[in-house]
This record gives structure tokens, sequence and C-alpha cells, in this order.
């Protein structure tokens, strides 16, 4: 008899799926019944997730302001330094002998076909007074290049001629800053100036340019470097004057790699450098570019850096939801076994659950990437760098932290639904 | 009569440790649709257990139940779920409310798995506490109400998805004297309505009001009680 009841109806037996929006309402009113636990639950998510967005927007934004600070420096420029690469002794570069002379420039300018303007530079940190104001700059002793080669325009004056150079005339050119801090408002040029205690009359101003990585242009005072070399810094390298150094403006940007090696090789052969024997070079070329990706892998490796710290605080912070989400299925035991008994199948129930774990996760994921923005953005105003948000970063903090929901939910709501109906309805 | 339930030599045993202790040892019952029975015996007889076979929330060790023609005894978890829904009102002797709810929440409850629209939920559950006469309470905590209105709302909550069955144990257990009688006048007119109402009682005036009482002695089903 029991046989021939009506098998065919109870294939039917079954209630419809809730709605996803239904399960949220309910996993919503569940969390926000116990607010400060679900807020504390929340913590590591968030932690993480604003990292990896605050951390990934400032690494671009510095990035590309120093893409457009280098580039400011120009992108066809090679630099040559006194100094080896390896050895360290690049300091060897400033005030005392260097192995890199005046001489070096011109052989470059005469033979390097694709070195299109060619300028050498000798640099020292000096006190420059006017009546009484006094302010401590960096003298640059150059030559008429220098301002053509480093795009430097003058708002007054002139800069000095070749003549000038070769005499070694006690001219100078000041920066936008210097002129502001010894003349105010005041006419400049044809001013006398005190340099270390010596007598310049200046010929110009510089505008103002805005600091270019360590260097400020407008801080500088330009002066000839036969001059410089003879009165203020008073030392020769044995070949004739020594400078420390010479910047190459080639042809064209992409003659950089030609420059490179022809100036490689005209160095070595006017320094008596042979690499066959082992000797090291006693000077080092840089370009913009190679500046620019020794700063990319800076960046890249401190993104890296906490970026791997923000997974750490993931990780923890999953582990975090899990634990108070297993905590909350023994709480609401009783609760499970009254859902069931009304009804609830084990699939609602966990999906009430999963979506607990889900909401706290993907709640702590959406404050973490609007605080990581909020966080990117006053860094940028605080240290004058242009605002980037990473599309990729917030999808991928959003994403992210639903996973880290899933992951961190499916055992505590397996578990719930796992519970007998009698059992958890006698619990208390 | 068509038959609402109908059980044949149902065991129930449960395993303490190393040993199996028979609870229910072969119960024969049928109960008519619209009956009004009562199920009495000592304290640990097994009346609960029992209780929770006919709703639906546990399963037999041995034994089959056939429920309105339904052989519910190879079931799945999903299909038992189904039947609680929808064809069982449960009312607990401790209310089993949930606390953080208001009254109309809890008695929405079962329509929320039933898939039931939130407007028709409101409503269905605003007649059915107006049907238990908390009409006015509908707002109000478990907390905020008294023992004989949280009964209440936990009928009106067995009622809202218009059963045909309503198993009730010991549902005056925690009440006094004249609130009892509120909540068995309750079920009396439930039956009334042609629903069919078991309840399980210690109380003999309580027994009295019903049309049958079955006693439940030594795992098995007695038809008077056996001094
Ligand atoms: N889950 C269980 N595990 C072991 N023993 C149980 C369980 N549930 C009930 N029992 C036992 O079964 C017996 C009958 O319980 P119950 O049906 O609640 O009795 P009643 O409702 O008649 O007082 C009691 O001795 C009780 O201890
Ligand atoms: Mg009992």
């Amino acid at each position: 008899m029991v046989k021939a009841m009506q098998k065919e109806r109870l294939s039917t037996l079954e209630l419809p799926s809730i709605s996803t929006a239904e399960i949220l309402v309910m996993a919503i009113a569940a969390l926000w019944s116990n607010k400060l636990r679900t807020a504390l639950t929340m913590l590591g998510v968030i932690i993480g997730i604003t990292a990896v967005i605050a951390v990934t927007s400032v690494g671009q934004g510095v990035q590309s302001a120093t893409e457009a600070n280098l580039q400011n420096l120009g992108a066809d420029i090679l630099r040559v330094r006194a100094g080896s690469v390896n050895s360290g002794n690049v300091s060897q570069g400033s005030g005392s002998a260097t192995t890199l002379t005046w001489s070096d420039a011109q052989a470059i300018a005469s033979q390097v076909r694709v070195a299109e303007t060619v300028t050498a530079y000798l640099e020292q940190n000096a006190q420059v007074v006017y009546a009484q104001n006094n302010t401590s700059t960096t003298v640059l002793g150059t030559d008429t290049n220098y301002a053509a080669v480093n795009s430097i325009t003058l708002q007054s004056g002139r800069f000095f001629t070749e003549e000038e150079l070769e005499n070694a005339q006690a001219v100078a050119i000041l920066g936008a800053t210097v002129k502001d801090d010894l003349f105010g408002s005041s006419e400049a040029v044809g001013a006398d100036i005190r340099i270390q205690g010596q007598r310049y009359s200046v010929l110009g101003v510089a505008n103002e340019k805005g600091a270019q990585g360590r260097d400020n242009p407008d801080e500088q005072i330009y002066v000839p470097l036969m001059n410089m070399s003879a009165r203020l810094v008073g030392n020769n390298a044995l070949n004739g004057i020594a400078v420390q150094g010479i910047s190459v403006k080639v042809t064209e940007q992409a003659q950089l790699e030609a420059a490179d090696f022809q100036m490689t090789n005209l160095l070595r052969v006017r320094h008596n450098i042979h690499p066959s024997r082992g000797d090291e070079d006693d000077f080092q070329i840089i370009s913009a570019a190679d500046l620019v990706e020794t700063l990319s892998s800076t960046v890249g490796l401190f993104t890296i850096m906490v970026v791997a710290i923000a997974a750490i605080s993931l990780v923890v912070g999953g582990i975090g939801i899990a634990n108070i989400m297993l905590v909350s299925v023994v709480e609401r035991t009783r609760e499970i076994g009254v859902r069931k008994a009304v009804g609830a199948t084990n699939r609602a129930i966990l999906s009430q659950f999963l979506a607990e774990a889900i909401a706290i996760s993907a709640a702590g994921g959406g404050l973490g990437v609007g605080l990581g923005v909020a966080i990117a953005r006053i860094a940028a105003t605080l240290f004058d760098f242009p605002f980037v948000i990473s599309l990729w970063a917030m999808a991928l903090g959003v994403g992210l932290s639903f996973v880290i929901g899933i992951m961190a939910g499916v055992i505590p709501a397996r578990s719930a639904a796992k519970l007998d109906p009698i059992i958890a309805l006698r619990s208390d | 009569m068509p038959t609402m339930i109908w059980m044949e030599d149902i065991c129930k045993t449960y395993r303490l440790g190393e040993v199996d202790v028979p609870i229910l040892k072969g119960i024969d019952l049928t109960i008519e649709e619209g009956d009004y029975v009562s199920i009495m015996g000592a304290s640990g007889s097994g009346k609960s257990t029992l209780m929770n076979i006919i709703g639906c929330l546990d399963r037999p060790s041995a034994g089959h139940y056939v429920l309105e023609g339904r052989n519910l005894t190879t079931l799945s978890d999903e299909g038992l779920a189904y039947i609680r829904n929808q064809r069982i009102g449960f009312v607990f002797q401790q209310f089993n409310l949930l606390s953080r709810s208001t009254a109309l929440e809890n008695v929405m409850l079962p329509m929320v798995y039933a898939g039931a629209s939130r407007s028709q939920r409101r409503k269905q559950a605003e007649v059915a506490l107006d049907r238990v006469g908390l009409g006015d309470r509908m707002g109000n905590r478990p907390s905020q109400l008294s023992g004989g209105q949280q009964q209440r709302v936990a009928i009106a909550r067995a009622l809202v998805n218009r059963p045909a069955l309503v198993l009730a144990d010991e549902p005056t257990g925690a009440l006094d004297t004249h609130t009892s009688h509120e909540v068995m006048n309750l079920l009396t007119e439930l039956n009334s309505q042609g629903i069919t109402v078991v309840i399980v009682t210690h109380e003999p005036d309580i027994a009295a009001q019903t049309h049958r009482i079955i006693y439940v002695q030594d795992g098995l089903l007695q038809r008077e009680p056996n001094h």
C-alpha cells in the first residue's frame, strides 16, 4: 500500500529558492544587529584593501610625476659624470681632482658625430652676498651652451659670451630664487654681488624652472667655467681644466645609444683605459631614460612589498571573518533551528550565512577602496604629484574582497546548513 | 473522512555511547483530517520524539509515515522542508521566536521561505496576527510581549502558510492557567475551522478539550492510560 502512494507528486515537493535580494536583506539585518562586531570583523579586509589601493595609486602618481620631471631634464640628453660605476667613488667628482676635463668636452663636440651640443660644468656650494642680503647657492661654472642644453631662458639681461668665457670674466647669471633672495623686486642686472668674497657683475636673471630631481636650477648661479676653475675652485687636472660633468644633446633621441657608444670609446682612448686589461671606466654615462628605469624599478619594488604586506593582512582578515562566522553559527544555533522548523532548506541557511560573510568582506573592501582613494588623494595634494586612480586596482580590491568573503564563509555556512533541526532547537 | 496521518510500526532509537536506546518501539497511528487529538504520557515517554517525527523535524529509525497520502519515509531533506513550510504549523513549549525580530517579522518568516512577495507576506502575516488577537502588537519584539502573547505570535506563525495540520508540543507548558485557556481556545477555534490539530499535554483538563486522547507508554500507544 505504501509503495503505491503517489510517488510522482513527491518529486515536485520543493520550495522555490529565495531571491538574492532577500538573502542580502537578511544578511545585512543580521550584521546590523551586531554593529561593533561587524565593524571589527571588517577591519582586516579594510586595512588590506586600503593599502593595496593607496599604494598602487601613489606609486603610479609618483612614477608619472617623475617621468614627466625627467622628460623635462631632457630625453635627448646624455650626461657624463666623473667617477666609476662600480667602485662607488663618484664622490671624487665633487671638488677634488677629477678625471673629466674641458678638453674631453671639446673632443666629444668635435669627434662624436651625433653630438649636437656639448656643455661642461663644475659646481660648488658657495655663499653669495649682495648689500645686507646673503644666501647659500650652488655656483655652476659652465660654458655658453649650458642654457641651450638645459632649456634655461632669461627673464632679463643676457648669458655670458664666448669671449667672456675664454677671458674668465667675473660675470654671473642668477637663478630666479637667488635673484629674489638677494634683490627682492629691485633690478639685479648690472649690480655687483660677492661670491665667496669675490666680486661678480650680474649679467642676467633666469626664468623660474622648478626643482628637477635633486637639483633646483632656480637656486643656482652660472659663471664662466674658466673663471670658476681659476678663481673659485683653483685646481686643474693634469691635462687641462677639470669638470664634474658633461651634458651632450644628441641630434635625435634615436641616436642616444650610438652617442653613448662613441663617447665611451672616445673617453676610454683619451683616458687610456683598456677594459681588456681589466681597467675600470673613470666616468659614467647616464640618460634620462636610465633614471626613469631606475626609479620605476624602485617604485615597483616598494609597491610589491606593500602589496605583499596587504595580502597578509587580507588573509588574516579572511581568517578573522571565518572565525567570527563560526562563533556566530554556534551562537545562533537555535535561530537556525527555528528557521529550519518553519521550512528553511539547507540551501537557504547556507546562502544566508555565506551572504553574511560576503557582505562583511565586500563592505570592508568597499570601505577600503574609498579609504585608499582618499589617502592617495591626500598624498597627491600633500606631496604634489598627479592623483591617479587605478581602475584595475579598484576592481581587484572589490573582487578580492568577494573571494575572501566566499572562502571565509563557506565552512561556517556549511556547518550551519548541516545542523539537525531537532538538535538546533534544543540548544540554548 | 480522508486520512491526515497514517503511521505504521514507527520506531526511534537513540544511540547513547555504545548502547542503542529505543524510545519509540513500533507506533501505529491514524489521524483523520479535521481531528483534534491530544497525546499524553509520562515525562520522557517519547511524546516530543513522536511529535517531531509527525512534524517532519526528525526521521523515524524504522517504519512508514504517510501524510495526506504522501509517503514521507524516504523523502529528501528538501522535501521535508517543503512539508514543514507548506503543510504543517509547529507550536513549541518555549515559543521559539526570533528574539531580534518583531512579531510581524516572526510571523512572516515561513513566507520568506515560501518565496512570497514582500507585500503578500505582510498582508498575510497581518491577517494571521489579527486572527490571534495581536493586531495591535505587530511591531513588538518577543521581549516586549507576555508569555501568552508570545505563544499567540507563534500560533500566528504556524498559521500563516495555511497548513493542513497544526502540531503543538505542550503549548501551555510555560503559561499560567488563564493564558493557557486563551491559547487552547485559539487551537480549538482553528480546529473548528477545519485544521487538524494535535497537541501534547500533561494536563487532563486540557486534554479533555480535544476529541481524542492518545497515551504513550513504554514506546507504544495505549487507548487508555495504564495505571
Ligand atoms: N537526541 C536525543 N538523544 C538521546 N536521547 C534523546 C534524544 N532526544 C530525546 N531523548 C530521550 O528520549 C526520551 C524521550 O524524550 P521526549 O520525546 O522528549 O519525551 P517527552 O516529550 O515525552 O517528555 C527521553 O529519555 C530523552 O532523554
Ligand atoms: Mg516533551
